[in-house]
C-alpha cells in the first residue's frame, strides 16, 4: 500500500509541480498545419546555460536530446541536422542572424535557455522564431525539480505542437504489461519507453490494461482470484475496484461518448460483447452468437463498436452500431484478424492479421478500403493502439527474440524499440484529451 | 566335628561376601544402566500394496496433480473440439474420477502462440469448456468441474515448431479438491 502511494503521488507530482508560463511582451501567432503538408524545418542550436548551473550540463543535454527526438519523432517537424550548424556562424541567442538560419533551410528557429536555482529547480526558456519573417512566434518557461528534466523537454515539445495547431502528444502515457520472472505485472511509462512506474503488485497475472475516457483509470484483466476479472485502478486515489461478475472477462475500452466500457465476458457461457454502465453498473449484452466475439474497440465518436468474431468460420473484423445492431464485416481476406484499433480520426482501423505462423500489422482505411501494411516480416507484431494524434502505433513484437514494444508511424516508417530487458507487451496509448 | 567348623565358617563368609557384593550394587546403580535390548526385524516388511482408493486418501492434492493421474488432451489449431484420439484419454480420466465422486476439478484451456491475446483467452475457455462438457456426457458431476483460460500466457513447452505447438493447444484437468 505504501508502494502505491508513493506512485500515486509521483503520479499527481508530475501534473502539479509543472508550470509553464507565458513570455509576457511579445504577440504570439499560431499557425496551422493541414493534412498532407510538408513538414516544417526546425533549426535547434545548443541550448544555452546559466553559469551558476555550469556543472549541470547532463541536465541540459537531458532536456535538449529529448526535445530534439520529440520533434523529430512528431512527423510535423523536421529537424535541420545538426551537421548543417557548422556551416553557419555560432548561433547567439540575444543577436539572431536569421539569414544564417535560412541558408541551411530552417523554418524554424528554437532558441533554449537552462537555469537551474540554488534549490536544483531547472528553469527552462525557449523562444520560437519563424525564420523567413524574422518573426518571434512565441515563448514558454518551464520549471520543476531537477529530476523531471525529460517531462519539462517534453511539455517544451508539446507547446510546440500546440502552436502548430496540434494536440499535446510527448508528454502522452503508455500503459503496458511487463514480465518478469513469473509475474506479469501493469505498468505506466512515458511515450518514449522512459520512466516506468509500476501499477500493480500482483503475484497472479495482471494483463490487458486499457485506459478511460479521462486517462485516470486503468482497467485491466487480473487472474489474482483464479478467475480472468476485470479491476479498475484509479491512478490518483491508488484505489483498485473489481468490475466483473463470473465468466471470464477481458478487453475492456471505455467509451469516449458515455461513462461505459464495452468489454468481453463469459458470464452466459460464451464469450460475448457487453456494455457496462460505469455509473449504475448496469450491463447490456450486445452479441448474441454461439461463437467467439471479443477485442471490442470504440469508434471515437462512440457511436460505433469495432470487434473481432469467429461468427463465419474464423476471426474476423466487424463493426456494429453501438446498441448491437447492424453488424457488418470489414475484414474479408485472410483467416485469422484480431485485435482491431481505431485511429482517434475515425478513419481508419488497425488490426493484426496472420499469415502463416507470422503476425502483422495492417491499417485500413475505413473511407477508400485501402489497406496498407505496417510490418514486414518480422516475428510475430501484436496489440496495435493508436497515439492520440493519430500519427503513430505502438505495438508489441518478438522481432528481437523476447516481446518488446515498439513504434510505428501510421504509414509504416520510422519503426522504434522502446523497452529492453524481460518482457514487456500489450500496450494502450493513453487517449487523446478532450 | 572340626570339620563341621570350618565348613560353617567357609559358608558365613561366602554369605558375608555375597552381601558386600549385593550392598555395592545397590549402591552405585547408576554405573550399571539397565539398557532394553531393542530387537531388531529379522526379516524385511514388505511395503503393503495400496489401493487406488487408499493411495487416494493418502496422497496430497499436490501430489496427486504432480503425479498426473487426470491425463492432459491436446487440441487442433483454432480448434476446440474434442479430437478423435483424445476421446480416450478423458474416458480413462472419467473413469477415475468416477471412483472419487468427492473430487473437484479445474479444467485448463490453453493456446499455443499462433493466436492473439484476445481471441485466445476466448478460445482456451472453449477448449475447457469442451473438455467438461465430454466428461460431463461420461456422466461426472457437473457441479464440480470448473474451467479457467489462460490463452497462451501459460506455454508448455517453448519453440516455434509444430510439435511445440501441438504440446501448447490443451487442456489440462487440475485436482482442487479431494
Amino acid at each position: 500500500m505504501g508502494e502505491k502511494m508513493r506512485i500515486c503521488r509521483t503520479v499527481l507530482c508530475l501534473s502539479i509541480c509543472l508550470l509553464s508560463w507565458h513570455l509576457p511582451c511579445q504577440e504570439e501567432i499560431t499557425i496551422r498545419i493541414k493534412e498532407g503538408m510538408p513538414m516544417i524545418p526546425v533549426a535547434m542550436p545548443e541550448f544555452e546555460l546559466s553559469e551558476a548551473a555550469a556543472q549541470k550540463s547532463e541536465i541540459k543535454s537531458t532536456i535538449y536530446e529529448t526535445m530534439w527526438k520529440d520533434l523529430e519523432f512528431s512527423r510535423i517537424f523536421k529537424m535541420v541536422p545538426r551537421e548543417h550548424y557548422s556551416y553557419i556562424p555560432r548561433f547567439n541567442p540575444r543577436a539572431v542572424n536569421f539569414k544564417d538560419w535560412a541558408s541551411i533551410q530552417a523554418n524554424i528557429l528554437i532558441s533554449g535557455q537552462v537555469e537551474i536555482t540554488a534549490d536544483e529547480r531547472i528553469i527552462f526558456s525557449i523562444k520560437v522564431y519563424e525564420v523567413a519573417s524574422e518573426r518571434f512566434i512565441f515563448g514558454r518557461n518551464f520549471g520543476g525539480k531537477k529530476e523531471l528534466s525529460r517531462l519539462i523537454a517534453h511539455k517544451a515539445a508539446d507547446e510546440m505542437l500546440k502552436h502548430f495547431g496540434e494536440k499535446p502528444l510527448f508528454t502522452s502515457k503508455i500503459v503496458y504489461v511487463s514480465e518478469s520472472g513469473s509475474a506479469k505485472d501493469i505498468y505506466i511509462m512515458d511515450y518514449d519507453g522512459f520512466r516506468p512506474t509500476r501499477i500493480t503488485f500482483s503475484s497472479a497475472m495482471d494483463m490487458l490494461p486499457s485506459w478511460s475516457a479521462d486517462n485516470e483509470k486503468i482497467i485491466y484483466t487480473s487472474y489474482r482470484n483464479l478467475n480472468p476479472d476485470l479491476f479498475m485502478f484509479d491512478i490518483y486515489t491508488g484505489k483498485t475496484e473489481l468490475l466483473s461478475t463470473g465468466g471470464s472477462n477481458y478487453a475492456a475500452d471505455w467509451s469516449p461518448a458515455a461513462a461505459q466500457i464495452a468489454f468481453t465476458s463469459s458470464k452466459h457461457g460464451n464469450a460475448e460483447i457487453y456494455l457496462k454502465d460505469m455509473k449504475s453498473g448496469r450491463e447490456k449484452r450486445l452479441t448474441f452468437n454461439p461463437t467467439i466475439d471479443t477485442s471490442p474497440c470504440w469508434s471515437p465518436n462512440g457511436r460505433e463498436i469495432a470487434f473481432t468474431s469467429q461468427r463465419n468460420g474464423t476471426p474476423q473484423i466487424y463493426i456494429m452500431d453501438a446498441e448491437g445492431s447492424n453488424i457488418r464485416r470489414i475484414t474479408t481476406e485472410g483467416s485469422y484478424h484480431d485485435s482491431p484499433a481505431w485511429s482517434p480520426d475515425g478513419m481508419r482501423l488497425a488490426f493484426v492479421s496472420r499469415i502463416e505462423n507470422r503476425f502483422d500489422i495492417y491499417v485500413f482505411n475505413l473511407k477508400s478500403n485501402e489497406i496498407i501494411k505496417l510490418t514486414e516480416n518480422a516475428g510475430r507484431n501484436e496489440n496495435p493502439s493508436w497515439s492520440p494524434d493519430g500519427r503513430h502505433l505502438v505495438f508489441s513484437s518478438n522481432r528481437s527474440g523476447r516481446y518488446q514494444l515498439y513504434l510505428v508511424d501510421y504509414d509504416g516508417r520510422n519503426v522504434r524499440q522502446i523497452t529492453a530487458g524481460g518482457e514487456n507487451k500489450m500496450p494502450k496509448w493513453q487517449k487523446a484529451p478532450k | 566335628m572340626k570339620k563341621c567348623l570350618l565348613l560353617l565358617v567357609a559358608l558365613s563368609l561366602i554369605l558375608m561376601f555375597n552381601a558386600c557384593g549385593k550392598k555395592a550394587a545397590k549402591i552405585a546403580p547408576a554405573q550399571e544402566p539397565v539398557v532394553e535390548r531393542v530387537e531388531e526385524p529379522t526379516t524385511v516388511v514388505e511395503k503393503p500394496v495400496l489401493s487406488e482408493e487408499e493411495l487416494f486418501q493418502q496422497k496430497s492434492l499436490e501430489e496427486l496433480n504432480k503425479d498426473q493421474i487426470l491425463k492432459k488432451i491436446n487440441f487442433d489449431f483454432d480448434k476446440y473440439a474434442i479430437r478423435e484420439d483424445m476421446k480416450a484419454i478423458l474416458q480413462a480420466n472419467a473413469n477415475w474420477l468416477l471412483k472419487f465422486p468427492t473430487v473437484e476439478l479445474l479444467v485448463e484451456g490453453h493456446c499455443d502462440e499462433k493466436g492473439t491475446i484476445e481471441y485466445n483467452i476466448a478460445l482456451g475457455e472453449k477448449r475447457a469448456e469442451a473438455a467438461k462438457n465430454y466428461l460431463v456426457s461420461l456422466g461426472l458431476n457437473a457441479a464440480k468441474i470448473k474451467i479457467i483460460s489462460y490463452g497462451k500466457s501459460k506455454p508448455l513447452v517453448l519453440g516455434e515448431t509444430e510439435e511445440s505447438y501441438f504440446q501448447n493447444r490443451r487442456a489440462e484437468f487440475v485436482i482442487t479438491k479431494k
